[in-house]
């Protein structure tokens, strides 16, 4: 049996005890694989738990058994009922459900939605406005979802972070995933034999193959962990105080400054190439690029083209 | 003497029975032989185990008893509707679909698995298909009991100490926010949740009404729709191509396109009264989209290119 501590032991019994209340009667592998234990623990803890009482006020807490592998639950007594929800897994709740139903393929009246809403109810949620959560999505994201479920191999061109021209490949989507605004895909991709993530707003075409293919079983990298790694293109940006708002929108490393005139320098991710583009033309003459140099270029390029099309009519 | 896992669980099932409330002498004696002998150690040992039940979630009151013989001593119980999760009568599909849903957003959060145990639900897996990273701030749980529960906060931003009445949450290009009714300001503010400093509190007692109508996603500060402020201001006429004309319309309400394409394009009418704010907006769609009129607008923005393009 490994050692946990009494508050873990404590918690997961509260949670087993009402389950197994229910059901009366459970293999023990069943009950192990359930609450993430060991049959060990699992039979270790419920033995406790028989041990425990306090009489005259309660003789025992739960009538159980265990008998070649199978737990028998008596007479409920005590814990027939979990703890009420705290406030950190009431949030993880809400919050994972609203932003579920904002994924590709939700159904507005499925299970989910009648979930959700039976939740929202019992934790006093009494409309929508409370908690609101945004995943805009580029179109190509429902028919790739869709293609993950479905193991359909599609062709797709690309345009790589750093090459101007698209490359056309064949890739079996196993994980389609946002993070801080941005669609991303997770495949197995035939040009490298590996599983790359691309990013899904530089996809330029896609067509199904017509293939189904079994996924690879290599592992799909963690989604949001790339973001904080130090491989992630970093930009320097000079600031003037009217612009010191992408301080308080955007993921910062480092802001060094302000200055006597209140510019101040700051060092950010890149979440994408797109992004910082966008970003430079709002800030306008209110910023200056001053890493990477390479992007100034394609900054002024995005201006002129936009530029372009006002000259044009 | 027992192991401590088995003296918590007697304690917590001693407190949700007694009929009434008990001291911790009490407690002491009916848990013969749990508790050290002495006073101080006994003291010791016991606030540990409240605390860690408490840490649990587990709702413990307690009482100091007004007069008598037994005057200024502290009394503990658990009540029994506080502590006991109400039925959420979830059908075995719903529990399976916020699992589902947990597992897509959430994965490895041990807060969420220990809230699906409760509710009935089984293990998270940790591959789901379609995936959102939903991030992180220790002030979130707090604040959405506050905003449903109607309860002021108090927290500290760009070093000030403030009070707000949270009025909504929202989560937009991957950062949290909460939008309410700053005291101190007396006016409405949105703040970034990630960069509230140290913690956030509800204040006892404190109460508020919401705005009848209220929408996180339309009283955002940078939404087009709350750009300019009163019915005069002046408004632009923007023209928005075929690619960002959906979620452009889907933001902004069906009751703003004046003109639609056959190929999807949509001209929008969107007030321009706050210039950087509608310049902001405007440039986010890049080349796809170009205001029309008025003309000393349409000159402000290309003026403004001119100094990027160089």
């Amino acid at each position: 049996m490994t050692v946990r501590p009494a508050e873990q032991r404590l918690r997961r019994l509260l949670v087993m005890l009402p389950w197994l209340m229910e059901r009366g009667e459970v293999p023990v592998r069943e009950v192990a694989e359930r609450f993430d234990l060991s049959e060990q623990d699992v039979v270790g803890d419920l033995e406790l738990a028989a041990m425990c009482g306090l009489p005259p006020f309660v003789d025992e807490l739960i009538d159980v058994f265990i008998d070649e592998g199978m737990i028998v639950v008596g007479v409920p007594r005590l814990f027939t009922r979990p703890l009420r929800l705290n406030s950190v897994e009431a949030f993880e709740l809400l919050a994972a459900a609203r932003a579920a139903m904002e994924l590709p393929g939700a159904d507005p009246d499925g299970a989910l939605a009648r979930g959700l809403a039976k939740l929202a109810r019992a934790l006093g949620e009494d409309d929508t406005a409370g908690v609101k959560i945004e995943l805009d999505k580029p179109e190509l994201v429902d028919r790739l979802a869709t293609a993950a479920t479905a193991h359909e191999q599609l062709r797709i061109d690309y345009v790589g972070a750093d090459r101007d021209e698209a490359t056309t490949r064949r890739i079996v989507p196993r994980q389609v995933f946002t993070d801080r605004g941005e669609w991303y895909v997770s495949a197995d991709d035939d040009r490298s034999g590996e599983v790359r993530t691309f990013r899904v707003d530089r996809i330029t075409a896609l067509d199904p193959t017509g293939a189904r293919v079994a996924p690879s079983d290599a592992p799909l990298p963690a989604p949001g962990a790339w973001f904080d790694d130090e491989s992630v293109r970093r930009a320097v940006l000079h600031l003037s105080p009217a612009a010191h708002w992408v301080v308080e929108r955007f993921p910062v490393d480092t802001v060094e400054g302000p200055d006597a005139a209140g510019w101040s320098r700051v060092t950010l991710p890149v979440a994408s190439e797109q992004w910082l583009v966008r970003t430079m033309l709002r800030l306008g003459p209110e910023a200056e690029l001053v890493e990477p140099a390479d992007l100034r270029g394609v900054v002024a390029a995005a201006a002129g083209r936009v530029l372009a099309r006002y000259r044009r009519s | 003497m027992a192991e401590r896992v088995e003296r918590l669980t007697n304690l917590l099932a001693l407190l949700l029975e007694t009929p009434q409330p008990l001291s911790l002498v009490e407690i002491a004696g009916e848990m013969t032989g749990q508790y050290p002998e002495s006073q101080t150690a006994r003291r010791a040992a016991f606030e540990r185990d409240k605390a860690a039940l408490r840490e649990i979630g587990v709702p413990i009151e307690q009482e100091i008893v007004p007069g008598g013989e037994y005057a200024g001593q502290t009394r503990y119980w658990i009540d029994r509707e506080r502590y006991e999760l109400r039925d959420l009568d979830l059908a075995e599909d719903e529990a399976r679909a916020l699992q589902v849903a947990m597992a897509a957003t959430r994965p490895g959060s041990t807060s969420g698995q220990e809230a699906l145990w409760k509710l009935g639900a089984g293990v998270l897996d940790h591959s789901a298909p379609v995936a959102a990273v939903l991030p992180d701030a220790p002030g979130l749980p707090v604040l959405r009991e506050a905003v449903a529960g109607r309860t002021s906060v108090r927290f500290r931003y760009r070093d000030v100490e403030r009070t707000v009445d949270p009025w909504g949450l929202l989560l937009r290009d991957g950062f949290w926010y909460v939008i309410g009714f700053d005291h101190g300001r007396s006016e409405q503010r949105t703040y970034r949740i990630d960069r509230i400093e140290d913690s956030v509190d509800a204040v006892a007692g404190s109460s508020f009404e919401r705005p009848a109508g209220f929408d996180p996603r339309a009283a955002f500060p940078e939404d087009p729709k709350l750009i300019g402020a009163t019915e005069t201001v002046p408004v632009a006429r923007v023209r928005i191509d075929t690619e960002r004309a959906r979620a452009a319309v889907r933001d902004l309400d069906e009751e703003r396109v004046l003109w639609r394409g056959d190929d999807g394009a949509v001209e929008v009418e969107v007030p321009c009264a706050n210039l950087p704010a509608f310049r902001s907006w405007l440039l986010g769609f890049a080349e796809h989209a170009e205001v029309i009129e008025p003309a000393d607008v349409r000159a402000h923005v290309v003026a403004w290119l001119e100094a990027v393009a160089g």
